[in-house]
């Protein structure tokens, strides 16, 4: 279930609520009719107490109903925030591994070059070539750290969720604030909704067969028309 | 040719600007955003390289905007994004990009995509 049905029940629990306090009140006023006109009402007393049983048999139902949509939208939103931060971890140690591969591959060649050094006519053209090598492997070091940028959005998307969960948790308690005492205002941090600045489907994963779908897309929109 | 280059993340700004310089591009100027690029951006421009996703104006208004001005109506305007679905690629298509890459991405195909762009940004 969406977060919006989940919302839609919530509120339709909420209005649910307020038809059974208007129910109770016309029954509060139906019986002090009756004790006007009738000082024996009491014979309709349990008429009137069934029809309010009724009413909030109807309303639990109803309550019951928003509970389980709110918990399966819960479960649904904190599966893919579990999802999210294990990607976190995962590029966060992938990032690190290519790192020290390529520190090690690159304190292998400057040991190499310093064997050339040490000769007493040292190679100048494998030198150069090792010194190209190096600059590789401290270039894709910089790239491994593409990894931030992915990550960082990432936990945008699942403290987004959180801050959403937040905002439900709240609606939910003034549900059952009659006396309007909430004191709802909770401090939610200034850069918890940067709506637009992430994707919520960032990820590191399988980046050669995205890049594949954006190539053969574009490729198509320039290919003359059969 | 001096080359825009637009994302919110420090990092990702830094890695293409490194990008840049190793294939032979130095002359480079950087924007936190769309409205900063905006601000940066004149004739001298050569060529945008933007994200999608960022604060106050993303990639994408970014690119309309150019568009609708006589100085970027023609600049070529590469997106590096996160963004990877084919709904997106699509928007990003209309809006007027000339070509996608997906991060993370490979210097590489950087290289090939700004190579392929050259002729549009010489013209």
């Amino acid at each position: 279930m969406s977060n919006s049905r989940a919302q839609e029940v919530l509120y339709e629990s909420e209005a649910a609520l307020r038809l059974v306090d208007q129910e109770l009140h016309d029954l509060h006023e139906m019986s002090r009719e009756d004790h006007r006109v009738n000082s024996t009402g009491l014979a309709d007393l349990p008429q009137i107490l069934e029809r309010a049983n009724a009413q909030i048999l109807s309303v639990l139902a109803r309550l019951r109903e928003s509970r389980a949509a709110l918990q399966r939208s819960t479960v649904d939103n904190l599966h893919v925030t579990h999802e999210k931060l294990r990607e976190v971890t995962s590029a966060t140690e992938d990032a690190a591994i290519n790192i020290m591969d390529a520190c090690d591959r690159a304190t292998g060649l400057v040991d190499e070059l310093d064997a050339i050094d040490a000769q007493p006519q040292p190679d100048r053209a494998k030198a150069g070539a090792l010194r190209s090598t190096l600059r590789d492997e401290l270039f894709l070091m910089m790239g491994a750290l593409q990894f931030q940028d992915i990550t960082s959005q990432q936990l945008s998307h699942a403290s987004s969720v959180l801050v959403d969960m937040e905002q439900r948790l709240i609606d939910v308690s003034k549900l059952f604030d009659t006396n309007g005492t909430h004191e709802g205002t909770v401090a939610i941090p200034a850069n918890a909704s940067r709506a637009g600045s992430f994707d919520p489907n960032a990820t590191t994963r399988d980046a050669e067969g995205r890049q594949a779908l954006a190539d053969e897309i574009f490729t198509a929109s320039k290919a003359p028309a059969a | 040719m001096k080359f825009l280059v637009v994302d919110d993340s420090a990092t990702m700004r830094r890695i293409v600007i490194n990008s840049l310089q190793r294939i032979g591009f130095h002359d480079t100027v950087e924007a936190a955003d769309g409205q900063d690029a905006l601000s940066k951006f004149d004739s001298s421009v050569k060529f945008v390289i933007t994200d999608w996703n960022m604060p106050n104006m993303s990639g994408t208004e970014l690119t309309k905007v150019l568009r609708s001005r006589p100085d970027g109506a023609a600049v070529p305007i590469l997106m590096v994004t996160a963004r990877s679905v084919k709904e997106d690629i699509l928007t990003a298509m209309e809006a007027g990009v000339n070509n996608y890459i997906v991060k993370p991405f490979t210097p590489q195909t950087l290289k090939e995509k700004i190579d392929a762009l050259l002729p549009v940004a010489a013209a």
